[in-house]
């Protein structure tokens, strides 16, 4: 019973103690691959528990391919440099996403090329401390 | 005849001319928890005298380790196979006390008060109220919730809050299981200017073999503003299997 409780209380140390993330994990993301999405903003969605850009892709097979981007929340993204209002549809951008591993399309942001050419990413960024 | 004190005399003199002096209590310096606080987590560059001290160790009692180490694998298993099982934050439930006091980066709002000092989590606008110097409800009395009911004292400059009342599925430290008889204390203290530490002590003599302690420390954002966080555009779902998935949209 000693032994059980002892690697129990070791296990317990392995456990970030508070929620690495508010909402989930980025498990279902590839967070190792890379693509490219070039393409017309159809929505921005400035909403919580995530933010989301939707995207039109000229795509050689199918004409267009359509694709949902994750973002972070607008808290985090707010510290990053984004806006309610930095996408519109029918802006051009440049995204690039870590794919989502079941190869459907969709992803979540590591860095947009906004119209005005300013390029921000995903994460938190410099917080104000 | 009994001789009376001769502050007792002055007392019969004087309170009639100032009785503001007999309400007057002494009022000491609360220190100023007012404001919005980021998480100040160890290492990288943290401070080691502001940052957390190391946590204790969680010990629950064998009936209680065993499905929480189950459940442990099972998620450590399907983060490997690429997916992550559910759990209510995915379906945009509330963390609920004490989780809420510290959620990935997102900050938390002190309002403090004569009364009542209120606590706001960013992460999913969850909001805490501490009543102060007013008795504890016994649990059997407060209706289970992710808040439960908190009450408050100053002692010395330490504000301490005790909660009781969580509801039994709401997750606790850790994702630790608990009964309806988890107590949690909590120590504001500010230790350093601008520099605050939480620390929180549970107790649950059902699921814990000793009362565990940890400690949040928090670093003081001035200009920060609050941001809304409404749940109303959550695309992730539980599939038939537990597993979390995003909903895509078409054009």
């Amino acid at each position: 019973m000693r032994i059980l409780r002892t690697v129990i209380a070791a296990a317990a140390l392995l456990v970030a103690a508070v929620p690495v993330f508010a909402h989930h994990s980025f498990t279902m993301f590839d967070m190792t691959q890379r693509i490219t999405l070039n393409g017309t903003v159809t929505a921005f969605e400035w909403t919580n528990p995530h933010a989301y850009i939707e995207i039109d892709v000229p795509d050689d097979k199918d004409g267009v391919k359509h694709w949902s981007i994750e973002l972070g929340s607008p808290s985090i993204l707010q510290q990053s440099g984004w806006k309610f209002s930095s996408l519109k549809k029918g802006d051009k951008t440049t995204l690039i996403i870590n794919p989502l591993k079941n190869g459907k399309a969709g992803g979540f942001l590591s860095k947009a090329t906004l119209p005005d050419g300013r390029v921000l990413g995903n994460g938190p960024g410099q917080r104000e401390q | 005849m009994e001789r009376r004190p001769i502050w007792a005399l002055l007392a019969t003199v004087l309170l009639p001319v100032v009785p503001i002096a007999v309400d007057a209590q002494p009022v000491p310096n609360r220190p100023d928890l007012t404001g919005v606080w980021a998480t100040y987590r160890a290492g990288r560059g943290a401070d080691p005298k502001l940052a957390p001290p190391a946590a204790g160790p969680l010990v629950l009692k064998p009936e209680f380790a065993k499905p929480y180490e189950a459940r442990r694998a099972a998620e450590a298993e399907a983060n490997k196979r690429g997916e992550q099982l559910a759990t209510g934050s995915v379906n945009c439930v509330p963390y609920g006390v004490p989780t809420m006091m510290s959620v990935a980066i997102y900050p938390v709002e002190i309002i403090q008060g004569p009364k009542q000092v209120t606590i706001i989590s960013e992460a999913f606008s969850e909001v805490r109220r501490v009543y102060l110097d007013r008795p504890q409800a016994r649990i059997e009395d407060v209706a289970p919730g992710y808040y439960g009911r908190s009450v408050g004292h100053w002692d010395g400059d330490t504000l301490v809050v005790e909660t009781v009342g969580i509801k039994t599925t709401v997750p606790g430290y850790r994702g630790m299981p608990h009964s309806d008889q988890m107590r949690i204390t909590e120590r504001f203290r500010i230790v350093a200017p601008d520099f605050l530490h939480d620390q929180i002590t549970i107790e649950d003599p059902i699921v814990l073999e000793k009362p565990v302690t940890y400690t949040l420390a928090y670093k003081r954002m001035p200009n920060y503003e609050m941001v809304e966080f409404v749940c109303d555009n959550n695309r992730e779902y539980v599939d038939e299997n537990g597993v979390v998935r995003l909903k895509l949209h078409d054009r």
